[in-house]
């Protein structure tokens, strides 16, 4: 039991409990003693759900070190050298660890999100309602939307901070305890939002406008704060990760020496540490609304239901390329290895990615065309978003230039990579039609949006995140993933998931809407959600080949402790898997990223202490 | 760099302090008389750029030390700055956001409060400020006696400002939450802002208390720097919610 | 020649795409004047996305096939880095490419928006989860839309609860449908038909079946389904009021039975005292029913939430009201 208790995780969990259940008494206590009625559902889990979180990052110690330096105590950062594999279910200071622990909890959500699709797949399959009500479709769909993007943000945050400091050659993230403070928000989010299903779900879909979200079951509450949590989270670890990379650089790694993942990871931080502040100022309006009456959306009191839309697009349209530009990163990172030949153009596709973000800032109308906001704002917003597409254009050119007469191999990552490459083209061209406002006029709300963002979300983020994980697999674990079962993956996801969003785009077209839990059999789109959702349960099934195969791997995997992708990154120029302190001799940067045949160049060199 | 002598930093310091309550008395008046939201739109800018300026030393950002140690104390110091700054960035996106909703929602309108217990918080906040900078100024030259009595006026001059607000203000406020729309984003700018004003607080009195056990010198206060900072940060963004929610437009029925 | 081979696969490939996507049939029908002009840019679109594609995936597939690493081969690729005189080209290109699209999105736009001042007015109503329309030309209300065709229509739409979206999919247009205000979407008929409309905002529970007729009739047709409502509708105000409280949702909340509801029951209602949360309580007379119809929240009922009644005062007109209160009344 004692045993059991030391671990962190399990800690952690016990004490949310708690923290929930005292929170809950709490509240109702002050209520009593106020004279008031003293249960009252909602403000209970409300307030009970935000201590329980408290409770779960305090219990679990992501906050000891803090709290001694405020007693005035010196608090070293402990030696993890001897925990072994118990670092990863506790609070451990490294990078490496903590970027794995974000890795495991991405792929946690990933499965449960992608699970609900399975299931409200299934429902489509054919009209009228199968085995969900009404209720539990739109709140599995809604959560599904929700979770999945939680868990990119996740993701994200799992290779920015597993690779930056590797690749500029730093011990750590600038702020160890802050990275793992960060982290351990995510774990009692993620809780606290599945929770809401627990409390009647919510109809809403994950834009939660109101009024409906005022209307919602006690759920969208938990949906709210957990979303705000997360957003917190999100926000700490990306100004770590800003502040690594602009202090923690090796020597002579100046700007354009830097691996051009970094500057994707760059553009997406410094989007989600201001930008994510509005959605949780957002939702928690809403929460306040509920909760104390306060009318800013309620046009009965004159509120304006718009407002919310702004300043919840405001984030969730950067969101979008935060999702992708450190995907887009991982491609350009991994196509120079896999083609033998720099990558072409590096200045632009560096700069391109900030270009991206920037523009991003000033396109969230775009979701709002149809809203009833004000006139005179839609034809901008019409412009600026088709801006986006020339950065974006030019890194696909860069890549097909990269590839130009190259030396190209295709073990699994670069298979992954190509596969990215095509599905974001076909989501990036079909943004276009929904940002000039006539044709968005029909387009907005249908499955055609849904197929535009699947196909972004899964050629920006999906496969390249699969690509990198089958790439630095031996570098976390010193183990290969098997390349067979890695094909069989790539093979059954990759038809699968084309067909699903080009249908979805098509019966889009056809007149059916998103979010709805029942379709017209007249629309004659039957057979197409059919197939849909067997593509999707493909899908699923190479997904779980993915995991036999990396638990496989872990096992008797063929042992890769070499470069062996044979690339130029630093952290390749080390043995696997990396020591905790990553380099034990300082690294100088002496050449340029990717000059891969140029004859004996090399980008790092060790400085050997005289 | 050659140091300025304390003496000059101090009168500075009380400069910048007479500039900006100078400014308050005029966005007052203003108010009173003419009620010019133009005016009153910009002064608030104007006082931020003091207080960025001369208590906060943006600037200390912007000094180049690539050939610095990356190991050397001076180094970390700067990376924590850098950090620091981030995070009030980030947070500057909240009230922004606040602002933009008060903005949408209330025009040229405000929530019927009592002008004078507005005027007194302010002030309130503006001594606390000037405090604050006190404190940092003595501890970087190693006058601990000063530094804690200049940090203990801050605090209480905090405290001081939250029984304002939310202790009078929310009380004899004549409407609640729910009554309407001003009601409304009076109660959610305050709210936010009284809860960073509270974990200031709570900061300060950390460092009040390991600087009375003497764990700061006149090289190594970080502590003291960033609770310090980030207590102006409070009182810029207080500088604009003043005016938007006392001062500007006529009253919201 | 590496060149000239994927030019014109390029080429080839940009048509075959273009006419496969003509020839599965993408879009519903066409059945407005609005309609035609979006459709146009559509094919703009499908043009720019067809030679977009194949550009890219041909020179891609083109690399992997040429470029790959053959058996045996060690070495890596050629060492070239970039060139900056491409790069501009293609940023300038697509940049050419965006600003077609801005300019025949921004015409399109004005083209679908041009306002006839001779547009028939129908009020649209819409609420959790049904649609009402009023021809205030002619005291006519109706669950289902008939429209003339080729005549605009200036659509008045308010929703009573949540956001609610207008969108009928032949017509190529939607608007979302948001409480408290009066949005107004334009749409001139051109095809005689049964259309549907489907509300497209997420708007709760039922929002899948949030879905009406649309009959788009000939100008004849339609005066004759005017006439039609105006002498079917019943000139006893009660029976009116009756349809009312059918047509408008009261009955989701008010039960004329006393059977209990989100609201306090009509039966018995008309005359009783009603206690009021202010401690008062008042004769339940016309004015008071008047009043809590108009703006429910003004007197609100011991026992029973306040906001939960919708606002009606935008949607029902003074004789609609006396009609319902006559209704209440024959339930007393
Ligand atoms: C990873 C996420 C991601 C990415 C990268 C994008 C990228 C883009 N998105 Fe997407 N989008 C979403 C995720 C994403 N989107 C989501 C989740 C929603 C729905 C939210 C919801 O309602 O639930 C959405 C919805 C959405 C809408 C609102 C639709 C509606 O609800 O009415 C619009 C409208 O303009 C839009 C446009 C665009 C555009 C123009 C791009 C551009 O960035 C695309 C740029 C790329 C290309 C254009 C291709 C490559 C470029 C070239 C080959 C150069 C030449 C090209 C041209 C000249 C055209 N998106
Ligand atoms: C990155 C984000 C992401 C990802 C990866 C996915 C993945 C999938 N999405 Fe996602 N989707 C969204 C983001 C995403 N979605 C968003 C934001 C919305 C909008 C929500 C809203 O409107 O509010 C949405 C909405 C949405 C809809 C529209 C719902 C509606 O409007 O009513 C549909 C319908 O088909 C759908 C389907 C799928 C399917 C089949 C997958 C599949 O690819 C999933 C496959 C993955 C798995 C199944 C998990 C791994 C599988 C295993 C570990 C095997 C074991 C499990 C099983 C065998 C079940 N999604
Ligand atoms: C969503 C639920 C809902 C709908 C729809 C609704 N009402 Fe109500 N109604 C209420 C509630 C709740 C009350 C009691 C609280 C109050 O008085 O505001 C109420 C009160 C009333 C009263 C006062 C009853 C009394 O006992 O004093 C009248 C009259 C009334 N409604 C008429 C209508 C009419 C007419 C309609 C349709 C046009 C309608 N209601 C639609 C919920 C509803
Ligand atoms: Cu009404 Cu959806
Ligand atoms: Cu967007």
């Amino acid at each position: 039991m004692r045993k059991f208790y030391s671990i962190g995780l399990v800690r952690g969990l016990l004490w949310q409990i708690l923290g929930t259940a005292i929170g809950i008494g709490i509240l109702t206590g002050i209520r009593y003693l106020l004279g008031l009625t003293p249960w009252k559902p909602e403000s209970a889990c409300v307030f009970g759900a935000l201590l329980g979180a408290l409770f779960f990052v305090f219990g679990i110690g992501a906050v000891d070190g803090w709290i001694k330096m405020a007693a005035g105590k010196e608090a070293p950062e402990p030696d993890e050298s001897s925990w072994g594999r118990s670092r990863y279910f506790g609070v451990s200071l490294d990078h490496k660890v903590i970027g794995i622990q974000y890795l495991i909890l991405s792929l946690v959500l990933m499965v449960v999100g992608g699970t609900f699709a399975m299931i409200f797949r299934s429902e489509l399959a054919n009209t009228g309602m199968q085995f969900l009500t009404l209720m539990e479709y739109n709140t599995l769909m809604s959560l599904h939307g929700m979770v999945m993007i939680i868990g990119i943000l996740v993701g994200v945050a799992a290779f920015m901070n597993y690779l930056i400091p590797m690749m500029i050659g730093a011990r750590d993230m600038a702020f160890p305890r802050l990275n793992a403070f960060a982290f351990w928000l995510a774990v009692p989010a993620s809780i606290i939002l599945l929770s809401s299903m627990a409390l009647g779900g919510f109809d809403t879909g994950w834009t939660g406008y109101p009024p409906l979200s005022v209307r919602a079951p006690i759920g969208i509450q938990m949906f709210f704060l957990g979303v705000s949590l997360a957003g917190m989270g999100t926000i700490l670890s990306s100004l770590n990760v800003i502040t690594t990379a602009l202090r923690m650089r090796a020597k002579g790694m100046t700007g354009f020496r830097l691996p051009i993942f970094v500057w994707g990871a760059l553009a997406t931080s410094l989007i989600s540490l201001t930008a994510t502040q509005l959605i949780g100022l957002s939702f928690q309006m809403v929460m306040f609304q509920r909760l104390f009456g306060m009318g800013f959306f309620d046009p009965v009191k004159g509120g304006n239901p718009i407002l919310f839309q702004h300043l919840f697009w405001f984030y969730s349209h950067p969101a979008v390329y935060v999702f992708v530009l450190p995907g887009l990163g991982i491609i350009s990172e991994l196509l120079p290895v896999f083609a033998r030949k720099p990558l072409y153009g590096y200045k632009w596709v560096a700069i391109s990615s900030f270009g991206i973000a920037l523009i991003g800032f000033l396109v969230w109308g775009h979701h709002m065309f149809a809203s009833g906001m004000a006139e005179y704002l839609r034809v901008p917003f019409m412009y600026s978003t088709l801006l986006v597409a020339v950065p974006t254009g030019v890194k696909f050119f860069s890549w097909l230039g990269t590839l130009w007469r190259g030396k190209i191999v295709f073990p699994v990552p670069m298979l992954f990579v190509l596969a990215g490459i095509v599905v974001f083209l076909l989501g990036g061209l079909t943004g276009p039609p929904n940002a000039t406002i006539a044709t968005d006029l029909q387009l907005t709300d249908t499955y055609f949006i849904v197929g535009h963002f699947h196909d972004t979300m899964f050629g920006g983020y999906i496969f390249p995140f699969f690509a990198a994980i089958y790439y630095w697999f031996p570098k976390m674990t010193g183990k290969r993933l098997n390349e067979t079962l890695g094909k069989v993956h790539f093979w059954l996801m990759t038809p699968a998931f084309i067909t699903l969003s080009t249908l979805m785009m098509r019966i889009g077209l056809l007149g059916m809407r998103r979010r709805i839990a029942d379709y017209d059999p007249s629309l004659g789109v039957t057979i197409d959600n059919r197939v849909m959702t067997v593509a999707g349960f493909l899908i699923a099934l190479s997904i779980l080949t993915f995991f036999i195969n990396a638990f496989w791997s872990l096992r008797h995997g063929e042992i890769a402790t070499g470069n062996v992708w044979n690339s130029r990154s630093p952290e390749w120029q080390v043995p696997s898997p990396m020591p905790i302190h990553n380099y034990d001799k300082p690294l100088e940067v002496v050449g340029e990223p990717y000059d891969y045949g140029l004859p004996d160049s090399v980008y790092v060199k060790f400085i050997e202490e005289e | 760099m050659e140091h300025p002598s304390k003496s000059s930093v101090l009168q500075l310091g009380i400069l910048v302090f007479g500039a900006l309550a100078i400014l308050t008395a005029v966005e007052f008046v203003i108010a009173l008389t003419t009620n010019l939201w133009q005016v009153l739109a910009i002064i608030p800018f104007v006082k931020a750029g003091l207080v960025l300026y001369y208590y906060m030393h943006i600037s200390r950002l912007f000094e180049n030390d690539e050939d610095v140690d990356k190991e050397s104390f001076a180094y970390k110091l700067a990376t924590n700055r850098i950090g620091l700054w981030l995070f009030l960035l980030s947070d500057l996106f909240i009230f922004g956001g606040l602002m933009i909703s008060r903005i949408n929602l209330l025009g040229l309108t405000r929530p019927d409060l009592i002008q004078f217990l507005g005027l007194g918080v302010t002030t309130i906040l503006l001594i606390s400020s000037f405090f604050a900078n006190r404190a940092e100024v003595s501890m970087e030259y190693g006058d601990r006696k000063q530094f804690l009595v200049s940090i203990t006026f801050t605090m209480t001059l905090g405290i001081l400002f939250l029984i304002g607000v939310l202790g009078v203000e929310w009380r004899l406020a004549p409407f609640g939450p729910s009554t309407n729309l001003a009601g409304a984003i009076f109660y959610v700018m305050t709210g936010f802002h009284a809860f960073h004003v509270l974990s200031g607080v709570i900061f300060l009195a950390i460092v009040l208390r390991n600087g009375a056990h003497g764990l700061y010198s006149s090289e190594k206060h970080w502590g003291v720097e960033a609770s310090v900072v980030y207590w102006h940060f409070v009182d810029v963004v207080w500088f604009f919610f003043y005016p938007a929610l006392y001062l500007i437009g006529t009253l919201a029925k | 020649r590496r060149y000239v081979i994927i030019f014109i696969l390029v080429i080839v490939s940009t048509f075959v795409i273009h006419e496969w996507l003509m020839l599965v049939h993408l879009f519903p029908r066409e059945a407005s004047i609005q309609s035609i002009a979006v459709d146009q840019l559509f094919h703009v679109h499908l043009w720019v996305i067809s030679f977009l594609f194949s550009l890219i995936m041909v020179t891609l597939i083109y690399s992997l096939i040429v470029f790959r690493r053959r058996k045996g081969e060690t070495g890596d690729g050629a060492y070239f880095t970039g060139n900056s005189t491409l790069e501009m080209t293609w940023t300038a290109i697509p940049l050419m490419a965006v600003l077609v699209l801005a300019y025949a999105g921004a015409k399109t736009l004005g083209s679908i928006r041009v306002i006839d001042p001779s547009a028939l007015q129908v009020k649209v109503t819409a609420g959790q989860w049904y649609w009402r329309y009023q021809y205030p030309e002619f005291g006519v209300t109706s669950s289902d839309l008939y429209l003339p065709v080729n005549r605009q229509i200036d659509l008045q739409m308010t929703s009573v609860d949540v956001i609610h979206s207008f969108w009928v999919p032949e017509f190529r247009v939607k608007q979302d449908i948001i409480p408290g205000r009066t949005v107004d979407l334009r749409v001139t008929p051109s095809l005689i038909g049964e259309y549907t409309v489907r509300c497209s905002e997420l708007c709760g529970l039922r929002h899948a079946y949030m879905e009406g007729k649309v009959n788009v009739v000939s100008q004849g047709d339609f005066d004759n389904w005017i006439s039609q409502q105006q002498s079917a509708a019943p000139e006893r105000p009660e029976l009116r009021g009756q349809q009312l409280a059918q047509d408008y949702g009261c009955v989701n909340c008010h039960s004329a039975d006393g059977s209990p509801k989100t609201g306090p029951t009509w039966l018995h209602l008309y005359g009783s005292t009603v206690k009021l949360t202010d401690g008062s309580s008042v004769t339940a007379d016309d004015n008071y029913l008047k009043t809590s119809i108009n703006n429910p929240n003004i007197q609100v009922v011991v026992g029973f939430p306040a906001n939960m009644m919708p606002d009606f005062s935008t949607v029902l007109d003074q004789t609609m009201v006396e009609s319902l209160v006559a209704y209440i009344k024959t339930l007393k």
